[in-house]
């Protein structure tokens, strides 16, 4: 495993191939499941969904749990707080933050390198930068998602030519993105402060990721491309771990390794920018939401399945303590993980320092 | 060929300080006279020299002299600051912004107003040093932990996620608290902009200070480019020659950040720069980093001064478009991270 080595990750006899598996069988068809990745898919699951349950509660009228169930299956005196005002920003947190999990851990596995993720290494800037643009232009939000794409890709082109040479396991890669991502960054203000004061307001509160006032045509937006890239998602999913394997290895299996590695890379950015460009920089999500699966799965690939709702159950968290911890005023979600998030990157440094 | 003849360029050196002094005359006459209302620079002359009380005088000497003097504290200080940063760490990609210290120092100062309501600018300036010592302290332990596996590269990317931390939390506390907010808006982020003349005053002594430590410490730090066990060799006290320049450069970076906010790169480009024009003993770098720091700075303020009129840019985001590529350029080569 030696080969590997950008995941620090021991292999203990339980994760060889044939241990912890079982085929499940029905009729024709027969799948492989990975017990631990079903379990943890599992307890995500159920946190995930009290974790929804307490954060559409919880607010500035407290409603206990029960009436929440009552009110979301439209009865009870609460139904316009849950239904109208709580659910649309819930139901677009959990998307952003599966999306970005999903970006994050595809990243992740295709450089081989567990601090690059697209916010860290300039693509949410990028297509930050981009949105910005379309703002302060004045073009309507419909605009937003295609420049996004458009700016998430240029600056992942960007990323890979001035610092992938040495690959992108390296951490000169990460700090040439953070680089980038910093420039990106003060561009964006550049063109917040020349443009009209209103229209530049507008663009500077939705740069700092918040989901206040945004709902349900964000949530469509965001959900319906990424729905028709789920062929394209199972696809990666499997893509991914002879992607990650040593080059030689991977070509050995018959594998292209520098196309296939474009394209995953390609679908993360995509992702990344699309959820940037509904809810603006929700930071850090991409980095940790993988990481955790990891963690939790005990895999060095966690299932996609699992970082998408890791990221999840981590954005409707962050997203809950915003905006009580502090009532009556709301932090942006984006405030919160850029603070924690911080620290668990210096976390993840310090660990690897012999590297 | 003069290099070679010369030996690093030793005949050159009187020349490029001179040269960086005369930069520095053109950027404070540039800051001086640029802006919303741009004003001949023999006008500028007169109304420094001959005050009449007309309008032009009076946004010469109330408005922007204010604003230029202390660009040039500013500027000096990010500048040596970088230069002790880079010698004390030997880490090339050293920068108080990249390493994390600005931003514990601009916390420092909004803690400052926020918990303690202190509204003058020598509180600010005493928090932002204690911010900045604790950051600075926190990075260099960091160091110290993984100095035997970990590269420049490694310890600037920890420098910069503590930096995006500490920001992420001065975002959260001006959001939450308005009064705070509407008080550090003045101090802004990294802009030199509206600044009362006696700023540069209260920022003078710590500058003063500053620059003296790290004068003082230049030859020690030349000794311990050479690695420890040589600068005991060489006779240095180790242990002194790195307190005093770890105490100039919180000290500056401290007094800085409080004077215009967090202001990245000016003290990682200009180091580089310095060390490209005088070679590499400390006592020339540090003398043209004092004169290329304030002009870098204020020639970034004049440029944010004149792109988007009349809004105007700040200062830090200008030096971080100018800086930004620069930092992309040191992590390209591959001279950077055989350390």
């Amino acid at each position: 495993m030696k080969t590997s080595a950008a995941v620090p990750f021991r292999p203990s006899a339980r994760s060889h191939p044939a241990a912890g598996r079982t085929v499940v069988r029905a009729g024709p068809l027969a799948f492989v499941v990975r017990r631990r990745a079903a379990a943890a898919g599992l307890l995500l699951i159920v946190l995930t969904a009290a974790a929804t349950l307490v954060s559409l509660g919880v607010g500035s009228t407290f409603i206990a749990p029960l009436d929440v169930v009552r009110a979301l299956a439209g009865d009870g005196p609460s139904t316009v707080v849950v239904q109208d005002l709580r659910l649309p920003r819930i139901v677009l947190g959990l998307a952003v933050g599966a999306v970005l999990g999903l970006s994050g851990a595809l990243l992740q596995a295709v450089s081989r390198n567990p601090l690059a993720s697209p916010d860290v290494v300039g693509v949410s800037q990028g297509a930050g930068l981009a949105a910005t643009l379309v703002m302060s232009a004045g073009l309507g939000s419909a605009w937003l998602g295609p420049f996004a794409l458009l700016g998430g890709l240029a600056a992942a082109a960007a990323v890979f030519a001035v610092s992938g040479r040495h690959g992108l396991a390296a951490h000169r890669f990460v700090l040439g993105g953070v680089a980038v991502a910093l420039a990106l960054k003060a561009l964006t203000e550049v063109f917040i402060v020349g443009a009209d004061p209103i229209e530049g307001q507008r663009a500077r509160i939705w740069l700092a990721g918040s989901l206040a006032g945004l709902g349900h045509r964000e949530t469509l937006t965001l959900l319906v491309p990424v729905l028709l890239l789920a062929p394209v998602l199972v696809w990666a999913g499997r893509a991914m771990d002879t992607t990650a394997l040593d080059d030689d290895v991977a070509r050995g299996l018959g594998v292209r390794v520098v196309r296939r590695r474009l394209a995953l890379a390609g679908v993360a950015v995509v992702l990344a920018a699309l959820a940037t460009s509904q809810a603006g920089a929700v930071d850090f999500v991409a980095l940790a939401a993988p990481q955790l699966a990891r963690r939790l799965v005990r895999a060095e690939r966690p299932p996609l399945a699992c970082a998408a709702l890791t990221g999840a159950l981590l954005t409707v968290v962050a997203d809950l303590i915003a905006r009580t911890a502090f009532a009556p005023v709301q932090l942006p979600v984006g405030v919160l993980t850029a603070a924690l998030g911080g620290p668990y990157l210096l976390w993840l440094l310090v660990r690897r320092r012999n590297r | 060929m003069a290099r070679v003849t010369d030996r690093g360029g030793r005949a050159r050196r009187p020349v490029v300080l001179a040269l960086s002094a005369l930069l520095l005359a053109a950027a404070v006459l540039a800051s001086l006279a640029a802006g919303s209302r741009g004003i001949a620079p023999g006008h500028v002359l007169d109304a420094l020299l001959h005050p009449d009380g007309g309008e032009e005088s009076t946004i010469v000497r109330s408005l922007r002299l204010p604003r230029t003097v202390t660009g040039v504290a500013a500027g000096a200080a990010l500048a040596l600051s970088g230069v002790l940063m880079q010698a004390l760490t030997r880490n090339p990609l050293a920068d108080p912004r990249i390493m994390g210290v600005t931003s514990g120092a601009s916390l420092g100062v909004v803690l400052a107003i926020s918990v303690f309501g202190l509204t003058a600018l020598p509180a600010y300036i005493w928090f932002g040093i204690a911010g900045a010592a604790l950051s600075g302290t926190f990075v260099y332990a960091l160091a110290a932990r993984t100095r035997d596996g970990a590269s420049p590269v490694t310890l600037a990317l920890a420098g910069t996620a503590l930096d995006a931390s500490l920001s992420g939390v001065v975002v959260g506390v001006l959001t939450v608290d308005s009064q705070t907010f509407d008080q550090y808006r003045f101090w802004a982020v990294g802009s030199l902009a509206g600044r009362p003349p006696e700023v540069a005053l209260w920022l003078l002594p710590f500058v003063a200070a500053g620059v003296v430590l790290a004068f003082g410490a230049a030859r020690g730090l030349d000794a311990l480019a050479l690695g420890d066990d040589l600068a005991r060799g060489l006779g240095r006290n180790v242990g002194m020659v790195r307190l005093a320049a770890a105490v100039a450069a919180i000290m500056l970076t401290g007094a800085a950040v409080a004077a215009a906010g967090p202001i990245g790169f000016v003290g990682l480009a200009v180091p580089h720069l310095a060390r490209g024009l005088v070679g590499a003993g400390h006592r020339w770098v540090l003398a043209v980093s004092v004169l290329l720091g304030p002009a870098l700075l204020l020639a970034a303020d004049v440029i944010g001064r004149l792109v988007t009129p009349p809004a105007e840019v700040r200062a830090g985001v200008v030096t971080a478009l100018i800086g930004a590529p620069f930092l992309i350029m040191l992590v390209r080569r591959a001279r950077t991270v055989t350390a």
